[in-house]
C-alpha cells in the first residue's frame, strides 16, 4: 500500500549539495536505455557509472534506485539480463538491450526531444515566439 | 501489451522469491564490490573504499524493499498471507470453524437447492436453436377471465393464418394429447403430438436419427411416419440403432419409424414420447369447426421483422377472420409472444417457488447472523491480539482486511459445503415430484445447472461480507491502546460493546419465528388436508384407467360399454377381489361438468342453466369406494339404454338445490341443449360428499349418471382387493387384456397414491417449510446460547465478586436470565407481530390455501420459540450459577 510513494521517493536523491540535480521521475529509464544502447551489454554498476559520467557528473543518482527501474524495465521486455564475469572476473549480472528496447528508446527519446523543444521555445526570448 | 507481460513477469515473481531475494543480494553484493574495487584504484583506503561505496549505494534494505514490490503484486502478496493467517487462526480453533462452516452450509445449500428447482423450472428454455426468438401464437378472448390469451387455436384459424401472415418465417401447428401405442410390446398410452410437417423446422431442431417429416407429409395418405422421443426408443426398442423403418401402432394405425428426438426435446413443456403428422380430420376443420380450438400454434419471424409488426399483422387478421366468421369467432383475437413467455404461466408452482425464495433468503439471514454474532464474540477474545497488531503499525484497513480474508474462507467453505448438501437435498426432494407425469418429467430436468453454481458463489460472497461487516467495523472503530488497557484489565466490558450482538439475537429469534409460523402454516394445512375424511374408504383399493382407441370403437358406444362391462366382469372374477366397478372420473380427481335444470326452476336462457361436477359411474360404484348412500338407492344393472331416465346426486348438490327438501323422486334436465333428446332424469339417491382434490375448501355439488345408460371411451376402474392391492396390479391389466390385448392402461395406482397425488406436491412445500423453519430456530437458539455464554464468561469475574459479596445461586441464575430474558421477549415479540401478517400474505399469493386454526398456531409457534431460547439461556445460566467465586477471583 506504501509502495507507490516509496517508489517517489527513491527517484530523488538525498544528496543536499545543492548543485547537483535529482533525476526526473520517468527519465532514468531512457537514461539506462540510452546508456545500453551505446555500451552494448553492461552491468548495473557499470550502468550506474556511466550515467553519471554522461551527465559530466551534474546528476545526483542513487545506485541502489537504479535496480526496481531495471526489473521493471526487464518486466516490460525492453531489457534482458543474464549473469556474466566482469572485467575483473566477478560475477556480475549484465543487462543488455532488447529488439522491443530499441524501438522503445527511439520512441522515448523523440518524445523528449519533442518535449524539451516545446519548453524551450517556451523559455526563449520572448521576440523569437512570434 | 507491455503492461500485460510486466504483470505476467510479476505474477511469476510471487513464486521462487528466495531464489530472486538471493540474486538481489547477490548483485548487489557484487556492485559493491566493483565499486570498491575502484574506489581503491583511486587511492582510497580501504574502509573509506567500503565506506563510499555504501553511501553512493543508498539505503540497501530500502532498494530491496522497492525491488521486491516491483517484482511481486503486493495487493495479491498480503493477500495470499491473509489466507495463510486466516487459515491458521481457523484451525486453531475447530469448534467454532466447524460451527461457522456447518450454519453457513446449511443456509448457502438451502438456497441453492431451491434455486435449482426454480432455475429448472422457471428459467428453462425450450431446448431448440434460438430459444428466445421461437414464437407462440394463441388465440385471445378478452371474456376469458382466466388467461385470456392463452387459448389454443382451431386448425381453420390456423390453416388461414398460414396463409394470410406474412411476417413470420414459418408457422407450424402440434396437438398434444394421448396417444395408444402398440407394437411388439404390451400397449401403452403415450403423451404425444401431431405436427404439421413444418414443425422441426420452425423449432429449429435436428433428430439424433433419422430425419424430420418431409413437406407434405401432412397430407392424408402420406402421413404414416413417427418420430419417437430418445426416451421411448430406449424403452421400448432398447436403444436399438436399427429402429429406423421399423413400425409401430398409434391408436391402431400404422406407423413408419423416420427418426429420434433428442432427449431433452421429449421432456420440453410437458412431456412428449412421439410425434406424427397432423392430418386434420372432418371434426376438425370442417364447416363450423372454427370454435373448435386445440392446436398449439409455433413461429419464427422473418429476419428484420420486429415482434410488435408480426403482433400488429397477426391482429388485423385476426379482426378480418373475426368479421367474416361472426358465429364462431366474434371477439376472437390472435396474440404473438415468445414461447418462454408462454411457458411462464401463473401457477400456483411458480408461487410456491416464490415462497420457498422467502424461506431460504430468511434461513440464510439467520445463519449469518449467527456467524456474525460467533464471530463478534471470537474477536472480543481476540482484542489483546487485534490491539498488539494495531500498536505494531498494522492500520485498521489492513485489520479489517484480515478479518473479512477470514471470513471469506468461512463462506467458501460453507459454500462448498452447501452445494454438497444441495446436491443430497435436491435428490431427496426430487422423489417426490411423483404427483403426475409432467411432474415426474419435469424433476428428471432439474439439477444444479452452472448458473446455480455461479450463483451460489456470488451468494458464498455476499455472506462473507455481510457476516464480516460487522466484526470489521466494530474493530476499526476502537482505539488499540485503549482496547489493550481494557483487556489485561479484566473487568466487564462495556454495555454497548454488546449491543450489536444482543441486536443479532433478536433479529434471529424474530426470523426464525416468522419463518416457523410460515412453515406451520403449510404443515397445517397439509395435515388438515390429510386429516379431511375423504369420504370413501381408499383402504385397499387399486385403481386404473384405459382410453379406448381403436376404429371398432370410434362412435360406437354399445362396444365401449360391452368392453368395460366385460373386463371388469374379468376382474371380479379374480378370488382377490371383493368388488369392483367405473367411473368417468376417479375421485379426487378433478371431474366433467354438466349443465342442468331442476325441476320446478325453469331457466330462460341456456347461459344461465347452473352446472356442477358430473362422473359417469357403474352400479356398485359407491358401495365398491364405501361412499355413504344417504337416500334412495344405488344403480342397477337394469339402469341401462332404454330404461327410464335416473341421476343420483351427493349431499352437497342436495343442500345447494333441495334446501330442506328430500331430492330423492325430483328431476333434473342434464346437458338439455346438447341433445334435442334429452329427457328429465329421476333423482333415485343421495350419496355422501367426496372431494374432487385433496385440501378443497367445501365439498362441491356433483351429479352421477349410469354409465349402462351413458357408456364412454374412458374409464377407470376402481377395484377393492382383499390382499395388498399393488399385488393385484398385473392380474388387472391381464384382465383387460383378456378383453381387448391393444389397449393401454395407464395410471395402475392405490387410491391413496391418487389421494396423495392430488395434492400436487403440497407434501414437499410443508415438508420443506418445516425442515427449513427448524433449522433456522436450531441456528437462533445456538445463537442465543453462543452470546450469553460468551456473555457469561466474559462476566465470570464480575460473578464471582457478586458471589464473594453475598449474592445467591439463584441470583446470578436470575442475573443471567433476565439478560437473555429481556432479548427474548423483544426478539419473539417482535417476530410473533410479524407472524400475525402471515396468513393473510400467504393466502394472497397462494390461490386456494386457507388455514383457519392460525390463531393456536402462532400461540404455538411462538411459545416453541420462547421455550428453545429458554431452554438455551438456561444452560449457559447454570454454568454462572456454579462459578465458584475463588477461582474466578484467581482467574486474572
Amino acid at each position: 500500500m506504501t509502495d507507490k510513494a516509496s517508489e517517489k521517493s527513491n527517484y530523488k536523491s538525498s544528496s543536499k549539495t545543492g548543485d547537483k540535480t535529482d533525476v526526473q521521475q520517468g527519465t532514468l529509464a531512457l537514461m539506462i536505455l540510452r546508456t545500453l544502447d551505446s555500451m552494448g551489454a553492461l552491468h548495473g554498476y557499470g550502468i550506474a557509472r556511466r550515467i553519471e559520467q554522461t551527465s559530466g557528473n551534474l546528476l545526483s543518482l542513487n545506485y541502489g534506485t537504479l535496480y526496481p527501474a531495471l526489473l521493471k524495465l526487464e518486466q516490460e521486455g525492453y531489457i534482458a539480463s543474464e549473469w556474466g564475469l566482469s572485467t575483473n572476473n566477478r560475477k556480475a549480472k549484465y543487462y543488455k538491450l532488447t529488439r522491443a528496447g530499441r524501438k522503445q528508446l527511439e520512441r522515448e527519446a523523440q518524445e523528449w526531444e519533442q518535449t524539451a523543444a516545446i519548453v524551450a521555445r517556451f523559455l526563449s526570448p520572448a521576440g523569437e515566439r512570434t | 501489451m507491455r503492461a500485460l507481460r510486466a504483470w505476467f513477469s510479476r505474477f511469476a515473481g510471487l513464486f521462487a522469491r528466495q531464489r530472486r531475494d538471493r540474486e538481489l543480494a547477490d548483485e548487489m553484493e557484487s556492485h559493491v564490490q566493483m565499486h570498491i574495487e575502484d574506489n581503491l584504484a583511486r587511492g582510497m583506503t580501504p574502509a573509506e573504499a567500503r565506506r563510499q561505496a555504501l553511501i553512493k549505494l543508498g539505503g540497501v534494505e530500502q532498494t530491496k524493499e522497492t525491488y521486491r514490490e516491483r517484482r511481486g503484486i503486493p495487493f495479491l502478496e498480503t493477500l495470499l498471507q491473509d489466507i495463510r493467517f486466516a487459515f491458521r487462526m481457523l484451525r486453531k480453533s475447530p469448534g467454532f470453524t466447524a460451527v461457522a462452516v456447518l450454519t453457513l452450509a446449511l443456509g448457502i445449500g438451502a438456497n441453492t437447492t431451491v434455486l435449482s428447482v426454480v432455475s429448472s423450472i422457471i428459467l428453462r428454455k425450450p431446448p431448440v436453436r434460438d430459444p428466445d426468438g421461437l414464437l407462440t401464437i394463441t388465440s385471445k378472448n378478452p371474456a376469458n377471465v382466466f388467461a385470456a390469451d392463452r387459448s389454443h387455436v382451431s386448425a381453420a384459424d390456423y390453416l388461414d393464418w398460414q396463409e394470410q401472415a406474412t411476417d413470420f418465417s414459418g408457422i407450424a401447428a402440434a396437438d398434444f394429447d394421448d396417444f395408444t401405442i402398440s407394437g411388439e410390446f404390451a400397449p401403452e398410452f403415450v403423451p404425444g403430438a401431431r405436427v404439421s410437417a413444418n414443425f422441426f423446422q420452425v423449432m429449429e431442431i435436428q433428430p439424433t436419427m433419422g430425419r424430420p417429416f418431409l413437406p407434405g407429409e401432412d397430407q392424408p395418405g402420406k402421413d404414416h411416419a413417427v418420430l419417437l422421443s430418445t426416451q421411448l426408443w430406449k424403452a421400448k426398442f432398447a436403444g436399438d440403432p436399427h429402429v429406423l423403418g421399423q413400425s409401430i401402432k398409434i391408436n391402431g394405425n400404422s406407423y413408419t419409424i423416420v427418426g429420434v428426438m433428442p432427449e431433452a426435446f421429449g421432456v420440453w413443456d410437458s412431456p412428449t414420447q412421439i410425434w406424427f403428422p397432423l392430418v386434420f380430420s372432418p371434426d376438425e376443420s370442417g364447416p363450423g369447426k372454427r370454435s373448435f380450438r386445440f392446436l398449439r400454434v409455433f413461429a419464427r419471424l422473418k429476419p428484420g421483422i420486429r415482434m410488435s409488426e408480426a403482433s400488429a399483422q397477426m391482429n388485423t387478421i385476426a379482426v378480418r377472420l373475426a368479421a367474416a366468421h361472426p358465429d364462431t369467432s366474434k371477439n376472437w383475437g390472435a396474440s404473438v409472444m415468445t414461447e418462454r413467455q408462454y411457458m411462464t404461466s401463473d401457477w400456483n408452482a411458480e408461487r410456491a417457488l416464490f415462497l420457498l425464495m422467502m424461506a431460504v433468503a430468511l434461513v440464510l439471514l439467520v445463519a449469518c447472523a449467527n456467524v456474525a454474532s460467533m464471530l463478534l464474540a471470537r474477536n472480543s477474545g481476540r482484542a489483546q491480539e487485534f490491539s498488539i497488531r494495531a500498536v505494531l503499525g498494522a492500520g485498521r484497513l489492513r485489520l479489517a482486511r484480515q478479518l473479512l480474508t477470514e471470513c471469506l474462507l468461512l463462506s467458501i467453505a460453507g459454500g462448498a459445503l452447501g452445494i454438497l448438501f444441495a446436491y443430497a437435498g435436491l435428490r431427496m426432494i426430487l422423489t417426490q415430484f411423483n404427483w403426475n407425469d409432467t411432474a415426474a418429467t419435469i424433476a428428471t430436468t432439474i439439477g444444479i445447472d452452472s448458473r446455480v453454481l455461479l450463483l451460489t458463489a456470488a451468494i458464498s460472497f455476499f455472506v462473507a461480507i455481510i457476516v464480516g461487516i460487522a466484526p470489521a467495523l466494530r474493530l476499526s472503530r476502537r482505539d488499540p491502546g485503549e482496547r489493550l488497557k481494557q483487556a489485561t484489565r479484566g473487568a466487564t466490558a462495556a454495555r454497548q460493546h454488546h449491543r450489536l450482538q444482543r441486536l443479532l439475537v433478536v433479529g434471529q429469534l424474530s426470523l426464525s419465528l416468522i419463518l416457523l409460523t410460515g412453515a406451520g402454516l403449510f404443515v397445517e394445512d397439509f395435515v388438515a388436508e390429510t386429516r379431511a375424511a375423504p369420504g370413501l374408504n381408499p383402504y385397499n383399493m387399486l385403481t386404473a384407467s384405459v382410453s379406448l382407441r381403436g376404429l371398432q370403437y370410434y362412435g360406437a358406444p354399445q362396444h365401449q360399454s360391452s368392453f368395460f362391462q366385460n373386463a371388469l366382469r374379468e376382474i371380479q372374477e379374480s378370488a382377490q377381489v371383493e368388488s369392483a366397478a367405473l367411473t368417468s372420473t376417479l375421485p379426487f380427481d378433478g371431474s366433467d361438468s354438466a349443465h342442468f335444470v331442476v325441476e320446478g326452476h325453469p331457466v330462460s336462457k341456456p347461459a344461465e342453466q347452473p352446472s356442477s361436477g358430473c362422473f359417469v359411474v357403474s352400479p356398485g360404484y359407491f358401495q365398491t369406494l364405501q361412499i355413504p348412500l344417504l337416500q334412495g338407492r344405488e344403480f342397477t344393472p337394469s339402469d341401462g339404454p332404454g330404461a327410464a331416465p335416473v341421476v343420483i346426486v351427493d349431499a352437497a348438490f342436495a343442500r345447494r338445490y333441495f334446501a330442506n327438501q328430500n331430492p330423492v323422486g325430483r328431476h333434473l334436465l342434464i346437458n338439455s341443449q346438447q341433445g334435442a333428446g334429452s329427457q328429465w332424469s329421476e333423482i333415485v339417491g343421495v350419496v355422501g360428499d367426496v372431494n374432487e382434490f385433496r385440501g378443497e375448501e367445501k365439498p362441491q355439488p356433483h351429479i352421477f349418471e349410469p354409465f349402462l345408460a351413458h357408456p364412454t371411451g374412458t374409464m377407470s376402474f376402481v377395484v377393492r382387493t382383499r390382499t395388498e392391492p399393488t399385488s393385484f396390479s398385473d392380474s388387472l391389466r391381464h384382465a383387460v387384456w383378456a378383453v381387448d390385448s391393444a389397449q393401454a392402461i395407464s395410471d395402475v395406482k392405490t387410491m391413496d397414491r391418487v389421494i396423495a397425488d392430488s395434492g400436487q406436491g403440497d407434501n414437499i412445500m410443508a415438508e420443506l417449510m418445516g425442515c427449513f423453519a427448524l433449522v433456522a430456530l436450531l441456528m437462533a437458539a445456538t445463537g442465543i446460547y453462543g452470546v450469553l455464554s460468551y456473555l457469561v464468561a466474559q462476566r465470570t469475574h464480575e460473578i464471582g465478586i457478586r458471589m464473594a459479596l453475598g449474592a445467591e445461586r439463584r441470583n446470578v441464575l436470575a442475573l443471567v436470565m433476565r439478560n437473555g430474558g429481556v432479548l427474548i421477549s423483544i426478539g419473539v415479540g417482535a417476530g410473533a407481530l410479524v407472524s400475525l401478517t402471515l396468513p393473510r400474505a400467504v393466502g394472497a399469493v397462494l390461490s386456494g390455501f386457507g388455514v383457519h386454526q392460525w390463531g393456536p398456531l402462532i400461540a404455538g409457534t411462538t411459545l416453541m420459540v420462547t421455550l428453545v431460547a429458554l431452554l438455551a439461556c438456561y444452560i449457559p445460566a447454570r454454568r454462572a450459577m456454579r462459578v465458584d467465586p475463588m477461582v474466578a477471583l484467581r482467574h486474572e
